[in-house]
């Protein structure tokens, strides 16, 4: 478990915060706030009970605190008390954080420490808890440091994080120097950076000072939850492997899961049923009692009861049994199927971790062994694929040159480029020359789910942010990369031809391409030959609809014909839907309409499929097919059947919301 | 077609959890496969099985191809009840006496007899336990098989037999997504003196083809002719687009196909290829190729359980059906009026379906070449799910194979990788690829097992890196190391991981069982685990080895002992308890456990295990080897399971 802690967030609400810096265009309580919002949500959206937040303003129109009646707490407001920030708090507190008006003489910014170390102090007592305090200030208010040296040790003493941002502070590390710089404030800002650092004396690092500019630019980088490993389970007692432990290493995270909501909170109410031969479609509602479980055996079902179950599952016990070991140059990294476990020794059992130690080591240099599951002979799926490096003819001839090969030129030129794209020199910041190592790449939806949903729950009105450019950084080579291969990679592409297929076109049939055999036999003219006679306009009939109707459509360019076609083919469909025993042929209709939909679709008439499709449901609708068949029409539904849309061709006006109107409604 | 299904269009779904969908893609892409076995004298001969080794130390008899052939199909169907529960199988024979042609279905006007010298053996659907054993006893009883698979007088007609196909796939199987059929024959040429059934085969044939049927033959030797010559005919019947990925020149191509490479050339046929994705390749700006993507790795599960009601004439699985319900008012809540909302400060937050959509929106999809890695920085421990297999396609980008071959040539020669960004569907979340390149290898019987392309690694991101766990590095001295090094030469697999040597013991087990009791047969007594290590061969070559390594251990550990007595108490107690053998160490166990148990126990019988602390839960379920995770309520339900049942 995460460990607990308390923040208290310091804000300034004097009315010099109301002003307007031109290069930002807000004014300089929202700059702030940008900073404070993103830390707050971040801290909501763990959930955390025992992660803490109270938020105290100074320079306030009013005085709401525990010391307002002492002298030197006037116009200090404690604006949340220390809890679990909610959205209703959240809420809240966007209303009350604005620029005071008046000009209101108090509101000393070193007594809203107080008030923090105060309000930490109460709420943590002497539990464990990480304290911090986080003051934000634009430095022109009062700041009192007589008696400073009180609130230091105090902090020291509960061992709290200080941290302090100004708006256009100097800070010479980060770069900023603000050009004419108010007397006061170049005053202020000496002293608070003074009073910060005096945290650090006597060993512990607790205060850090700072420009508000540089926390808000490291904003966007996304924070890592720490995940401590995972103990998967002890090893069984009776084997020798009881000296081990495994450790998950790398479990994929997951964005947040979606719970359902409208309005109220849905629950949900499971009833069970068996389809009841009786009537028709009928459902019979089954009581849980009645239940056994059981499972598919191909068509058949296997009831099983409760002893039965316990046969199905293969007794194991938990171990790690070595078969034997494989050279690391034979393993195929791509077996790996799962995350990876890191083994180490049982803890304080050092006879353990020596035995361990010495197997690591006549294995390979490490320090701890991992494992990883690889598949079994049922988890592969045997696609075969032809070579890459050579072609072979239908006849059985091997051929080394074919356009589906690479000539010795490009392979020449990809060699270069593929030199000059190495990222293990790409990364220009310090240290690491390898660039895109797996600390620095975040998942990019999950942290841009977190990023949205907090930004909606501080602007529920605006349009969602833009993604980080952190997230993004990686969906494109390095720029330095680019930069050095554009030669290269222009001569590849020349010499590698790479040719785009028009997508309108690629599905059109070219030239009424005829299909042949492998022989490459002309059936059409073979048939022509061997029966003359035999006129071509046979009626396509109902037990071989789809290659009469594919027939039919190869040997004609006359538009009738297609149109000829359509109708007979709705006819079968008829046919076939009529004398449907339930939904016995549901899935040939579906099957006939597909086919169709995509003929007509390449042969250019999409129209005449839309008149097909239209004239079968009016027939569905009446029910002048046997009664209602209406399930024949959800068939076609779920198979995406409905009308030709302008966006799949251009000679139909059918829209997509005229099209889902048919399909539905 | 009654199931109950979503009617949400898939586009606008947003794809929560990816895994699910790529499984939920298989599921809806239903397969058939018709099995054509020709019975004729000659196909009824029987054979050596080839290269001798099995079929000899087995000491089976020579069985005949068409045996074998029914085998075959036997053994993919029981493999594909496994696999693929919801695919489709049937088995016709032509060229029998007898005629058996009754698939049901009807309706369509479906034209009665005609089909002599077919018979239906086992009606394409999915597989039933009676259709299984009747196919078993058929196999293993001669008393069964001879009377049923007497050769007809007379050549069948082939134009015949595709029409019985073409009933069959239209009437069982419509609307598949893949139905083919496998013929197993040794004529290359039924009809070499009638021109007239020869065409109309070829005819026949064009229409299993414009039906979408994919026929793959299985060409038997046939000693008699000398061989087998697809030109003669099923050159006219077998259609082969340009750009086919498959590869099955072998069989067709050689004319000569040995019953065994037959057996292995079905099974590696038998799951049709799919491709997952259909996707670009960007090697650099300016330079795309088209790619497709397959899942050639991926956990085969057992099938989930069923509720099952048996109160009727037969069995029937009970479907479950959810309705949501408004807490409050108890009203049954359409489907549309459910949204989805992230919780977030104790409440809600809504968002539209297109702003749902937009903010997981990254782009086009896309697998994008950033730069290049030597293969050694993918390490070991960068994984998290199974790789996507990528090949080459040329349907959207013509010059997509040559390139990809470049780049393959160059990464193998190498050994380097792509890192690419991935955007592998639409919709989909973005990751970051490491693109592997595999080297085409064929197995033993030169049928491949490891196709050539690139395999996309899923990498890893910093977020799903957890803390390495603290362990006291305990380095072991050179002495045993080297004698654990002595131990791992002696293991040596020189031929590394074969996948296809071990089967899943616990799904094998699982089936095993299920068929006992579907097909009414004995229970099997003990389950065949072929992961389980060779004890017997590896005490022959490395037993010396072991005990060395065994006894250095126990002299160096002796040295140990002291200072862990002296880091913590627990620690002694326990590095003294690992000299002891098997026995003494559960009994300690057991009664570190004890003072908890007795409380457990007593607490439990008072109906208050609730009132116990976490932490004493969990010390009395780490002691009996049980999880240990969960919340307090997943605890108490655990203790009680544990001491109720």
């Amino acid at each position: 478990m995460a460990d607990k802690q308390a923040t208290v967030y310091v804000i300034d609400l004097g009315p010099t915060l109301s002003r307007v810096h031109p290069s930002r265009g807000e004014c300089d309580l929202d700059y702030a706030l940008t900073y404070i919002w993103d830390k707050i949500t971040a801290t909501m959206s763990t959930g955390r009970k025992t992660d803490v937040i109270g938020v105290v303003g100074f320079r306030t129109e009013n005085t709401d605190n525990a010391m307002a009646t002492a002298d030197g707490y006037e116009n200090i407001c404690v604006l949340a008390p220390i809890s679990q920030f909610l959205l209703d708090h959240l809420r809240d507190l966007k209303r009350a954080l604005v620029p005071s008006r008046g000009k209101g003489k108090g509101g000393d910014g070193f007594s809203a420490i107080c008030i923090a170390v105060d309000m930490i102090m109460r709420y943590c007592r002497k539990l464990k808890y990480i304290r911090n305090i986080v003051l934000v200030t634009d430095g022109r208010g009062e700041w009192d440091d007589e008696g400073c040296e009180d609130i230091v040790g105090q902090i020291q003493e509960e061992g709290i994080n200080l941290t302090a941002l100004g708006v256009d502070f100097d800070d010479e590390e980060y770069g900023f120097v603000e050009e004419g710089k108010v007397p006061k404030k170049a005053r202020n800002e000496k002293v608070i950076k003074k009073m910060v650092e005096a945290c650090n004396e006597g060993g512990q690092e607790l205060g850090i000072f700072g420009t508000l500019a540089e926390a808000i630019s490291e904003l966007g980088k996304p924070r890592l939850k720490k995940i401590r490993p995972k103990r998967l389970r002890p090893l069984s007692p009776s084997t020798s492997s009881d000296i081990l432990a495994l450790l998950s290493r790398n479990p994929s995270v997951r964005a947040p899961i979606l719970p359902k909501l409208r309005g109220w909170d849905p629950v949900n109410a499971r009833a069970y049923q068996i389809e009841d031969g009786t009537t028709a479609g009928g459902m019979m509602d089954i009581e849980k009692e009645q239940m056994e479980k059981g499972y598919n055996y191909g068509r058949t079902i296997v009831p099983i009861s409760a002893t039965d179950e316990a046969i199905t599952v293969l007794e194991t016990e938990p171990g790690l049994r070595i078969i034997g070991f494989v050279p690391v140059e034979k393993y195929r990294r791509y077996f790996s199927m799962s995350t990876t476990n890191a083994i180490v020794g049982a803890k304080d059992n050092l006879k353990a971790s020596m035995a361990l130690s010495s197997l690591i080591h006549a294995l390979f240099e490490l320090e701890s062994l991992i494992d990883v599951q690889v598949p079994f002979s049922e988890d592969v799926r045997h696609y075969r694929f032809p070579p890459l490096d050579k072609v072979k003819t239908v006849s059985g001839k091997v051929l080394e040159k074919h356009r589906f090969l690479p000539t010795p030129h490009v392979e020449k030129l990809m060699s270069d480029y593929v030199d000059k794209m190495d990222l293990m020199v790409a990364n220009e910041d310090e240290g690491e020359p390898e660039y895109a190592t797996v600390d620095e790449t975040f998942s990019p939806i999950l942290h841009r789910i977190n990023q949205i949903v907090r930004w909606r729950a501080v602007h529920p009105d605006e349009p969602l942010p833009l993604a980080h450019d952190i997230l993004t950084k990686y969906s494109y080579p390095p720029k330095t990369l680019l930069g050095v291969s554009t030669n290269a990679l222009q001569k590849l592409i020349e010499a590698s031809d790479v040719k785009r297929v028009d997508p309108k076109l690629a599905g059109r049939k070219r030239g009424r391409e005829q299909p042949a055999p492998k022989s490459g036999l002309d059936v059409e003219a073979l048939l022509t030959s061997a029966a003359p006679s035999v006129p071509k306009k046979a009626k396509i009939s109902s037990a071989n609809p789809i290659p009469d109707f594919k027939n039919k459509l190869r040997t004609t360019e006359d538009l009738s014909d297609l149109k000829e076609a359509g109708k007979e083919m709705l006819a079968v469909l008829k046919e076939l839907i009529k004398y449907s025993l339930a939904d016995a042929n549901y899935g040939r209709v579906c099957e006939i309409l597909k086919v169709m939909r995509e003929e007509y679709i390449e042969y250019d008439e999409p129209g005449i499929y839309n008149i097909v499709l239209q004239r079968l449901k009016e027939a569905i609708v009446s029910e002048e097919l046997d009664g209602d068949r209406m399930e024949c029409w959800d068939g076609i539904r779920y198979n995406r059947l409905g009308l030709i849309t302008k966006g799949e061709s251009e000679r139909v006006e059918v829209d997509d919301a005229a099209a889902r109107r048919f399909l539905w409604g | 077609m009654a199931e109950t299904r979503k009617w949400t269009p898939k586009d606008d779904d947003v794809n929560e959890d990816e895994e699910e969908e790529d499984s939920q893609q298989y599921s809806n892409q239903k397969d058939a496969i018709l099995f054509a076995i020709d019975v004729s004298t000659t196909m009824l001969a029987p054979q050596e099985l080839d290269d001798g080794d099995e079929g000899k130390r087995k000491g089976s008899t020579p069985a005949s191809a068409v045996l074998t052939a029914l085998r075959c199909a036997y053994g993919v169907l029981q493999s594909r009840i496994i696999s693929n529960p919801n695919d489709m199988m049937g088995i016709l024979l032509f060229g029998t006496e007898a005629t058996k042609f009754d698939t049901g279905g009807g309706g369509g006007g479906g034209v009665g007899g005609g089909y002599e010298h077919c018979y239906l053996l086992l009606d394409l659907d999915i597989p039933d336990a009676e259709g299984i054993k009747g196919l078993k006893n058929l196999i293993e009883d001669p008393e069964e098989f001879e009377p049923l698979l007497k050769p007809a007088k007379e050549q069948v007609s082939m134009a015949n037999v595709f029409f019985a196909v073409n009933q069959i796939f239209t009437t069982k199987a419509a609307n598949f997504q893949s139905r083919r059929l496998f013929i197993v024959t040794d004529e290359d040429d039924p009809h070499s003196t009638d021109k007239a059934l020869k065409n109309s085969s070829v005819t026949r044939a064009r229409d299993l083809y414009d039906l979408g049927v994919r026929i793959d033959p299985f060409f038997i030797y046939n000693p008699a002719k000398g061989g087998f010559d697809s030109s003669k005919f099923y050159d006219d019947i077998v259609y082969r687009s340009p750009t086919d990925e498959e590869d099955d020149y072998h069989a067709a191509v050689s004319g000569k196909m040995r019953l065994r490479q037959m057996v292995s050339s079905i099974k590696s046929k038998s799951t049709p290829k799919r491709a997952l994705f259909t996707n670009k390749l960007e090697l650099g700006p300016g330079l795309i190729i088209g790619v497709k993507g397959y899942l050639l790795f991926k956990r085969q599960e057992k099938a989930r359980s069923h509720y099952v009601y048996t109160g009727g004439e037969k069995a029937q699985i009970v479907k479950g059906v959810t309705t949501w319900l408004a807490e409050e008012t108890a009203k049954v809540a359409d489907k549309t009026e459910i949204r989805k909302a992230y919780k977030f400060g104790g409440e809600q937050i809504l968002f539209t379906p297109e702003e749902m959509k937009a903010m997981r929106d990254f782009g086009e999809p896309v697998i994008r070449i950033i730069g290049f890695k030597p293969a050694s920085a993918v390490r070991f421990d960068m994984n998290v799910k199974p790789a996507n297999f990528i090949y080459p396609d040329e349907t959207g980008y013509i010059g997509s194979t040559r390139v990809f071959a470049a780049l393959h040539a160059k990464l193998v020669k190498d050994g380097k990788v792509g890192i690419a960004w991935c955007i592998s569907r639409k919709n989909a979340a973005p990751q970051i690829v490491a693109i592997l390149p595999s080297v085409e290898e064929l197995g033993d019987d030169g049928v491949q097992i490891i196709p050539p392309g690139f395999f996309l690694v899923h990498l890893p991101f910093a977020d799903d890196v957890r803390q390495n766990p603290e362990t006291k590095l305990v380095r072991a001295p050179a002495s045993l190391i080297d004698r654990m090094r002595a131990v791992v030469k002696q293991l040596h697999m020189p031929k590394g991981y074969i996948p296809d040597k071990y089967s899943n013991p616990s799904l094998q087990w699982h089936y095993r069982i299920l068929q006992a009791i579907a097909l009414d047969e004995d229970m099997p007594a003990q389950p065949v685990d072929t992961t389980l290590p060779k004890y017997k061969l590896i005490d022959r070559h490395a037993g010396t080895y072991c005990r060395e390594w065994g006894s250095e251990l126990e002299k160096l550990a002796g040295n140990l002992a002291i200072p862990a007595a002296r880091t913590s108490a627990s620690a002694a107690k326990r590095s003294t308890l690992v000299k002891g053998e098997g026995m003494p160490r559960k009994r300690v166990k057991a009664e570190d456990g004890g003072g908890e148990g007795d409380e457990v126990m007593a607490a439990w019988r008072g109906g208050g295990v609730g009132r116990l602390t976490v932490a004493k839960l969990k010390a009395w379920l780490g002691g009996k080897g049980l999880d240990t995770d969960g919340k307090k309520v997943d605890l108490v339900a655990r203790v009680e399971g544990a001491l109720g049942g």
